[in-house]
């Protein structure tokens, strides 16, 4: 089989369809109010954007917006300002097309009209290139930068998992989230004084209430989408659902919507819904998405009643967010200061993958291996030693120049095939 | 009997002989010390606190890479996109060949991603049991300038000191810090000599080799060797004057083949170079210590970009380098943010080499860049 199979196209969810025209709408909205005179924040997504939201300044996440500049096609032509100043416009490109977006020459086509320019700018310095990246929009735009520091632990227990909600001090270890909570309040008056905002401790209290219903509400629909006895909606239709309340985590719209969602996949599970009837392999995908050939994932369904049933993106929702504690700074510190740890280092990152491809019950595991993913070996190794069989896809970048589509399809498909029956 | 000058002439170069030595063979003073039954402490970091170790009665040796070494077991374990330099000295953690010694204990900072991924791999192969290894410490200094930061370096100090106090038996003690921080403050004052005298006596390629041994050698002993080779030379070689900004060059290879080509390296702003220079710590205390590591030594990644500017400025100005290479290794991109910044400011044609592999260099793509530059200037 050398074409991958025509994929079935089901409804879409309504919670899906009702997140992407929020976003729409509050974007609209916030265009205005900047074009007013409010301030704006850039923040990168590992940034504590609770804090913003507790001053009432309003924020985009880079990595959403470049996510919206590639959707919409226009990479190639904000990275032509890169590259014209000699800059990278191949490292971090996730990162890099905000900046690269605001030094390129404004245009009627712009992305939803255009990210206005930011009042400020937030980014952690993780990796080697974050740090400089952001520099740029200060020395090239005059927008100002702040930086917060991206530590690391010696030494981690393995079940952050169990842990992280109430535990959290002991998962991470005090002096990283004393860190992060003293930043926080060193760049409280920072941002009160470049926004004219102010800070609000009782706003902040509510928000975190807020954002841990909607981790709760997260973790009940994976937990039922890990349970149900045939997965009943396309992991791909999940994603849209869950990522855009993500980004408004601790408003009362991105609760209900996180609620909504739940209310839907539990209809659909009791209806008896289900992608395959006859659902004979339950597959899961680590690894970035193949975001050039988003069917692929479907391709499998009528051929070997094969289904891809868990996404990163709503295990990470329901896992790696909720933080419960009296001091809502500190609780919001310990948010985010291990945060990539989560799903990028070891041991976390590999005995996480473990421990949800067993609560889904896979039947094998399709990992993507990147130029820049992270230790790529051990989460294999792991996931064999579990019993969890894998087969390895290497791809040096997401864009679909270095991956074959067919031939991609007959490796998973071949090994699909080979995959033991179950007991 | 031989005249002052003339004897002075033998003991520089006996003494540039023996900094050869202890870079040639990184190993030479650790079996020294090693037969004494004194412990060796294999570091990754430039940022990393090594009068601590000192202090703990250790020689602290600086792991670098080997172009000959076999690294298709490092590779499989730390497979993303990290400098192969460090895959190479994971290579010889993992499987260490010939003169290679097993260090007694490794100590990683977080002075880059690629350090950092070195350590999580480590950390993960002991934890599963699939490879032997000594010991591992992580030091994770951070390096902005606000006072978490500073905070934050204190206790991450603290723990290391307390680390190797346990690790030996018994606590660093004030007098032992005092003795170490002397020292290591007398190998800096020597290695500010000889950044201000290479250009003008040594090649690019020799000057590297005297800063590296001293990362192998005991601080104290390393300081009067240098002392005494500077008393040396004094011939400025022949080539075009190059300033090398960029990835790190751990080893003299790509400086020997662009000296072979005709190009004299004459400044770098590398930490194997002369971007290793550090200011004299002032107090034998923790506190300075970390006040020092917080901010006085800054890994490239935490340089504040007008800083990596005015540096290169400063760097071509002081060497008499007539061009400028940032030299970016395979993954190591970061530098490719700062070369417009550094290319503007240096004044003097500059080009970019990527992708370079460990360890090599593109002399075609350089020529043929720089080419262009100076054709377009004197047009
Ligand atoms: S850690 Fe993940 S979510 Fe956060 S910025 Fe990086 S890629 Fe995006
Ligand atoms: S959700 Fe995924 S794609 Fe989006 S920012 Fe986070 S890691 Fe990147």
């Amino acid at each position: 089989m050398s074409n991958p199979t025509a994929t079935p196209t089901g409804p879409r969810l309504a919670a899906a369809a009702a997140a992407l025209r929020h976003q729409r709408e509050w974007f609209a909205t916030l265009r205005g109010r900047t074009e007013r005179g409010h301030p704006l924040a850039l923040v990168n997504a590992d940034v504590p954007q609770e804090l913003l939201r507790a001053m009432d300044v309003p924020y985009v996440v880079n990595q959403w917006w470049s996510s919206i500049i590639s959707a919409k096609r226009m990479s190639g032509r904000y990275l032509e300002a890169l590259r014209e100043r000699g800059l990278p416009d191949d490292v971090e490109q996730y990162s890099a097309l905000p900046l690269a977006e605001a030094l390129s020459p404004r245009g009627d086509d712009a992305p939803w009209g255009g990210l206005p320019l930011p009042s400020v700018v937030i980014a952690d310095c993780t990796g080697d290139s974050m740090r400089r990246m952001f520099q740029l929009w200060e020395s090239e735009l005059g927008v100002p930068f702040l930086p917060l520091e991206s530590a690391a632990a010696e030494t981690v227990p393995v079940n952050w998992w169990e842990l992280m909600r109430h535990d959290w001090e002991t998962a991470i270890g005090s002096p990283r989230i004393d860190l992060l909570h003293r930043e926080l309040r060193e760049l409280v008056p920072r941002l009160e004084q470049l926004t004219g905002a102010r800070f609000s401790p009782q706003r902040l209290t509510r928000i975190m209430a807020l954002s841990n219903e909607q981790a709760e509400w997260n973790r009940r629909t994976r937990d039922l989408l890990a349970s149900a006895p045939r997965c009943p909606v396309p992991v791909n239709d999940i994603i849209p659902a869950v990522m855009i309340p993500q980004w408004h985590r601790g408003t009362p719209w991105a609760t209900a919507a996180a609620q909504s969602l739940y209310d839907e996949v539990a209809s659909l599970v009791a209806e008896g819904r289900a992608v395959v009837r006859d659902e004979r392999r339950r597959l899961m995908w680590i690894g970035r998405g193949l975001w050039f050939d988003m069917d692929f994932y479907r391709s499998f369904e009528q051929s070997h009643g094969a289904v891809f049933v868990w996404s990163m993106y709503l295990a990470l929702a329901a896992d790696a967010y909720a933080r419960y504690g009296d001091d809502p700074l500190r609780t919001l510190a310990a948010r985010f200061c291990a945060f990539r740890d989560q799903m990028y280092t070891p041991p976390w990152s590999v005995e996480w993958y473990v421990k949800e491809a067993r609560a889904h019950r896979v039947d094998g595991v399709v990992h993507l291996i990147s130029a820049d993913s992270r230790s790529s070996w051990f989460t294999t190794h792991a996931l064999r030693e579990a019993g969890i069989p894998v087969t390895e896809i290497r791809a040096d970048n997401a864009d679909g120049r270095s991956l074959d589509p067919a031939a991609l399809h007959d490796q998973v498909a071949r090994w699909i095939g080979s995959l033991p029956d179950r007991g | 009997m031989a005249s002052p000058e003339a004897q002075q002439a033998a003991e520089a170069r006996q003494a540039a002989a023996a900094l050869r030595a202890a870079h040639d063979d990184r190993w030479l003073h650790a079996r020294r010390r090693a037969a004494q039954g004194r412990p060796v402490v294999g570091y990754v970091g430039f940022d990393t606190p090594v009068e601590l170790i000192t202090a703990a009665g250790a020689l602290p040796v600086r792991l670098a890479g080997h172009a000959g070494r076999d690294t298709a077991l490092a590779r499989t374990y730390l497979d993303g996109a990290v400098d192969p330099q460090v895959v190479n000295v994971l290579a010889a953690i993992l499987t260490p060949q010939g003169h290679d010694p097993v260090p007694d204990l490794v100590v990683i900072t977080h002075d880059c991603d690629s350090s950092l991924q070195l350590f999580y791999t480590l950390r993960e192969l002991r934890r599963i049991g699939a490879q032997t290894l000594p010991p591992v410490h992580f030091v994770d200094l951070l390096h902005l300038p606000g006072e978490a930061t500073r905070q934050y370096n204190l206790g991450r100090i603290r723990r290391f000191a307390a680390q190797l106090g346990a690790w030996r038996g018994r606590a660093v003690s004030e007098a032992e810090l005092a003795e170490a921080v002397a020292d290591h403050n007398a190998a800096r004052t020597a290695r500010t000599r000889l950044r201000r005298r290479r250009a003008g006596a040594l090649t690019g390629g020799e000057a590297l080799r005297w800063y590296a041994a001293g990362t192998s050698m005991p601080a104290r002993e390393y300081a009067t060797v240098l002392t005494a080779a500077l008393t040396g030379a004094t011939t400025r070689p022949a080539g075009r004057p190059l300033f090398v900004c960029g990835s790190g060059h751990d080893t003299a290879d790509v400086y020997d083949v662009l000296e072979g080509d005709g190009w004299l390296v004459v400044g770098d702003d590398h930490d194997w170079g002369d971007g290793g220079e550090q200011p004299l710590i002032g107090e034998p205390t923790l506190s300075a210590l970390t006040d020092h590591y917080t901010r006085a030594v800054l890994p490239a990644s935490a340089l504040p970009l007008p800083r990596i500017a005015a540096a290169a400025r400063d760097g071509v100005d002081s060497s008499g380098a007539r061009y400028v290479l940032t030299y970016c290794r395979q993954y190591d991109d970061a530098h490719r943010w700062s070369h417009p910044a550094r290319a503007a400011a240096a004044g003097v044609p500059a080009a970019l080499l990527r992708d370079q592999p460990y360890p090599g260099v593109d002399l075609p793509g350089l020529d043929a860049r720089l080419r262009t530059q100076e054709a377009q200037r004197t047009r």
